[in-house]
């Protein structure tokens, strides 16, 4: 009885957490008659499936698709690599300067973008990366604040006793990283690769301001260029929205599990 | 699998490694527009032309549209690294940093046929007596009306020198509750730059020409007689009121077919086209007995002073304010009279009254270039239309709330 | 006689952690540093984006606090939203988190649908709320209207409107949920089973074992809400533009005016310092307070740890 009453309950939620991405598709697909329909149409009498490929063809979306790919992938593996290195060294050292140090590292998370633009464009104009997708990669290999943080807190909910009879059977510290934290860490390693895909994936400031040339944009920029401010293309936005979401989301769904069940437990185990 | 995910991995930092910008033979001309869709096709088409012309010679179309435009080149201005060739309308702002065009005027007089572009178009890229930027579109404001509509409802239509009391004796008309039709329709939250139209047909404007009196124009009498008027409307249903919440435009309701005029520009012609809606172009209404006077929106072509080759840059320049340019833009309007003749356009009756509003529209200077804070007075301002229209009366005591907040802009 | 101590001091100081957290430290002085400083003395100068800039000292400050209504006006619709959307955002992400955990079936598809909602970004984000929230044509109203409530202007009265940016917020609880559900996951069972068997109710296995062990990660949840709450500029930028008559102004949106409908640089890095210090402050005193109710394991002596540098 509890069981079903719970399942009711996230049934009735998901669907309220499901129905706008669902309106998303069928303003996508919906005649143009149907789309300012009252009461709404929730189950349109023609489907156009055309206007996907009709959206996709306005613009060069392959080559943005290419480079939000090659942006999305690189950044992650190196903020993966670079966040779970520092997240460690936050969460299991004892050293001169650390809270100084991770006060400034929380700070940094609060800075707002507005005025951080127009310095960053000046040293990124300096590097040469003006409209290279460097900028958008490069800097995640310097871990991200946000995610250092997260991981540090996930690091402190696992019991020291781990660490210390790794250290007697000889592990290194670098041992300790790789083979037991590492591990440990994996449902929250996933969490920054979906967060950092996504941020990375629907970043529109980013490569607003760092890429000039339409041969370098990303597909968030290219969505905008379908925005005419005087007249929106709700079809053509619709249909790009949902075609951008449905990467992440399979990476997503298939990532998820594991989430699952903790490889904590298991480790506290044995 | 594996050999697959190492090419693919492979391949990812070779993209990466290669993509230094672009290194080419040919010289590059940056050229940063804020049109989308299909002005900026329009814009690329433009671009080719002129590569084709000049060998070598690529031009980078950089596209940012809607409100990413002035992020964009404020970054790129205040990092030194500006496009060198840009649409511009805020010239108050960064004129410091742009090529005064004048000598280069003067030097290809022949072949740039000045005289052929209207006073009033050139004017608005010109700070302390310097030209910043040559017009390479424009349009002016007109009311589009809903032929069917109007025979349905068996209402005559509009005719050149009507006042806004024809326009809301015509609107009243096609009130239908049930329907949700409407005549016209008022919005709460219009373009500054735009509305100032309404003022300066009513005999006033934003702030004084000298840019340091606000107390006596903002808040005058006159002023508060247009938002009164369109509050007024708006309560009598002799309009929609859009954008109180939620964002609309009139385009939307016009080409739905539920008003059945709609205050508007260019921008919005080709949407209507599309829609299939009939329609009818007319002046904008005077205010009894005083001229009628519409805002000037112009994409003006301006030049960074830094710009690494100046003379191609003004090369680009000239193309895109040439004949044949001009000719192929068709979201706005061809800024050479020559043009908008030989393509007929002052005759025919949807252009017509475009260009007719434009004759009688170059008295007024638009605010922005008259005070150096203006963006933040407007801010005020904006606040004090939609709580007027929203209030549907009451303008007097909004737009005098306006100035005083103001007043701290004009020292 | 003096060079013992400084000997063993020398001794203990390992390269270790700093090599673990090299990769921050060196962003820190590439890519944060720079702008940092520029931001800083930024705010001390008359600092259009093209043009002569002069030295103002702390004007932009001055004037700031003393002389510009819409910084206290957009500061106090911050303070407000952040006091609601804070508590709910921790609390409904938790209360979901927890239904997801006992989910046992369809499990996966719940925690997609939870966060799909954080997929959806900038131009589409206004269009579904725009649709939900309309006034005629809503999705909203038209649900209400089976409850005989009549049609309600969402986006158009003062108050409502701000209700609506809190609403449309929390429908991307999705991060959030994830995170206290992993944190959740990570909680050995052995705890739970332990204390059933010793019959410690439901209720206070709440609070003696998930609230604690979860400690570090709702503090972490709370940091970054509050955060987030004091950036929030897209939703209400792309909705309400601020309004109706600027009642969704927060505080990021007048920043974000200064600096890019102004170009006033200068006021803007002013306004992101003052934001910058009050973010910094709220945060210090989370963790400062946290420190007595958190469950923190403690961390390696950095002696034991640069025994193998």
């Amino acid at each position: 009885m509890r069981k079903v009453l719970l399942h009711s309950a996230l049934t009735f939620l998901a669907v309220l957490f499901i129905l706008p991405f669902y309106w998303t598709f069928l303003s996508a697909v919906k005649s143009t008659a149907e789309l300012y329909q009252f009461p709404p149409v929730f189950w349109p009498s023609e489907w156009h499936f055309e206007n996907f490929a009709a959206s996709w063809n306005k613009l060069p979306f392959n080559t943005f698709l290419w480079n939000s790919t090659v942006v999305v992938m690189l950044s992650t593996i190196g903020q993966l690599i670079s966040s779970s290195l520092v997240a460690f060294g936050f969460a299991r050292f004892r050293f001169p300067g650390r809270d100084a140090l991770f006060i400034l590292l929380l700070a940094t998370m609060m800075i707002p973008w507005d005025v951080k633009m127009i310095p960053l464009y000046m040293e990124f104009n300096f590097l040469g990366w003006i409209n290279t997708l460097k900028p958008l990669i490069v800097p995640a290999y310097f871990a991200d604040a946000f995610f250092v943080f997260m991981l540090r807190q996930f690091i402190m909910t696992i019991p020291l006793e781990i660490d210390e009879a790794a250290r007697m059977d000889g592990a290194s510290n670098f041992d300790i990283y790789w083979r037991i934290h590492l591990p440990l860490m994996l449902p929250g390693l996933i969490l920054v690769g979906t967060f950092h895909f996504m941020n990375a994936w629907n970043d529109y400031l980013g490569p607003l301001i760092f890429l000039n040339d339409q041969s370098q944009y990303t597909l968030t920029l290219g969505l905008a260029l379908l925005k005419n401010p005087h007249d929106l293309d709700i079809t053509a936005i619709a249909a790009i929205t949902t075609l951008l979401c449905l990467p992440p989301l399979v990476l997503f769904f298939l990532a998820q599990r594991y989430i699952m069940d903790g490889a904590v437990g298991s480790a506290v185990k044995g | 699998m594996k050999t697959v995910s190492t090419w693919i991995a492979g391949s990812l930092v070779a993209s990466v490694l290669s993509l230094a910008p672009a290194v080419q033979a040919e010289e590059v001309l940056r050229f940063a527009t804020w049109d989308s869709d299909e002005s900026l096709a329009i814009e690329q088409a433009i671009a080719k032309k002129f590569e084709e012309t000049h060998p070598g010679v690529k031009v980078q179309v950089e596209a940012y549209g809607g409100d990413g435009y002035d992020q964009k080149l404020a970054a790129g201005f205040g990092a030194g690294n500006p496009p060198d060739v840009m649409y511009m309308w805020n010239f108050p702002q960064y004129y410091t940093s742009l090529m005064p065009l004048d000598d280069l005027i003067a030097k290809d007089a022949a072949a740039l046929d000045i005289k052929d572009i209207p006073e009033g178009l050139l004017n608005a890229s010109r700070i302390d007596g310097k030209t910043y930027g040559m017009p390479a579109g424009f349009t002016t404001h007109v009311i589009f009306y809903n032929k069917d509509m109007f025979a349905k409802a068996g209402v005559e239509e509009p005719k050149d020198g009507w006042t806004w009391d024809d326009l809301r004796a015509k609107a009243a008309k096609f009130r239908n509750e049930a329907a949700k039709t409407y005549g016209f329709a008022v919005d709460a939250k219009p373009d500054p730059y735009d509305f100032e139209q309404f003022l300066w047909s009513n005999g006033t404007r934003y702030i004084s020409d000298d840019g340091k009196q606000l107390d006596g124009y903002m808040n005058s009498k006159e002023a508060a007689e247009v938002l009164d008027m369109f509050g007024d409307m708006a309560k009598k249903q002799e309009a929609a009121t859009i954008n109180v919440g939620e964002v609309t435009s009139a385009s939307t309701l016009f080409k739905g077919g539920q008003i059945a005029m709609m205050e508007g520009a260019m921008w919005n012609k080709s949407g209507i086209d599309k829609s299939g809606v009939k329609y009818g172009v007319a002046m904008l209404p005077a205010f009894k007995g005083k001229p009628v006077q519409s805002a000037i929106s112009i994409s003006a072509m301006s030049i960074a002073k830094d710009a690494k080759s100046p003379d191609l840059a003004w090369e680009f320049v000239k193309f895109y304010t040439s004949p044949e340019a001009i000719a192929m833009r068709k979201n706005d309007l061809p800024v050479r009279t020559s043009v908008a003749e030989s393509q007929g356009m002052t005759k025919d009756p949807v252009f017509k009254p475009f260009f007719d509003i434009l004759a009688v529209s170059t008295k007024e200077r638009p605010a922005f270039l008259k005070n150096p804070k203006w963006a933040q007075i407007q801010e005020n301002l904006a606040v004090a239309i939609e709580a007027a229209i929203t209030e549907q009366g009451n303008a007097q005591a909004h737009l005098d709330e306006a100035v005083q907040r103001s007043k701290r802009f004009l020292k | 006689m003096d060079a013992t101590p400084a000997k063993r001091r020398r001794a203990r100081l390992s390269i270790t952690p700093y090599l673990f957290i090299s990769p921050w430290l060196l962003g820190f002085l590439l890519f944060t540093l720079g702008p940092l400083v520029f931001s800083l003395t930024m705010s001390f100068y008359d600092w259009p984006v093209v043009g002569e800039r002069s030295f103002v000292g702390l004007d932009n400050y001055r004037s700031m606090l003393t002389d510009d209504p819409a910084f206290w006006e957009s500061l106090g619709i911050t303070t407000r939203f952040a006091l609601i959307y804070v508590p709910f955002n921790i609390v409904l992400s938790f209360l979901l988190a927890l239904l997801l955990h006992h989910a046992r079936f369809g499990a996966g598809f719940f925690r997609t649908a939870f966060y799909l909602p954080s997929v959806i970004s900038g131009v589409a984000l206004v269009m579904i709320w725009n649709w939900i929230y309309s006034e005629q044509y809503g999705l909203l109203n038209y649900m209400l209207s089976f409850a005989g409530i009549g049609p309600v202007n969402w986006l158009g009265e003062k108050n409502l409107a701000v209700l609506a940016i809190i609403i449309a917020s929390l429908w991307g609880l999705g991060s959030t949920m994830l995170i206290l559900l992993t944190g959740l996951k990570g909680i050995p069972r052995e705890l739970y089973e332990a204390a059933t068997v010793s019959g410690v109710p439901g209720w206070a296995q709440m609070i003696f074992i998930t609230l604690p062990m979860l400690g570090p990660i709702l503090v972490f949840t709370f940091i970054t809400s509050i955060i987030a709450a004091f950036q929030q500029l897209t939703i209400a930028l792309l909705l309400t533009k601020g309004g109706p008559q600027k009642a969704t102004y927060f505080f990021a949106m007048y920043i974000y005016d200064n600096a890019f409908k102004f170009y006033d640089m200068g006021y803007a890095a002013a306004g992101s310092w003052i934001m910058f210090l009050i973010v910094l402050v709220l945060s210090m005193l989370v963790m400062r307070w946290s420190a007595a109710w958190s469950y923190y394991e403690g961390e390696l002596k950095s002696e034991d740890g640069g025994r193998n540098a």
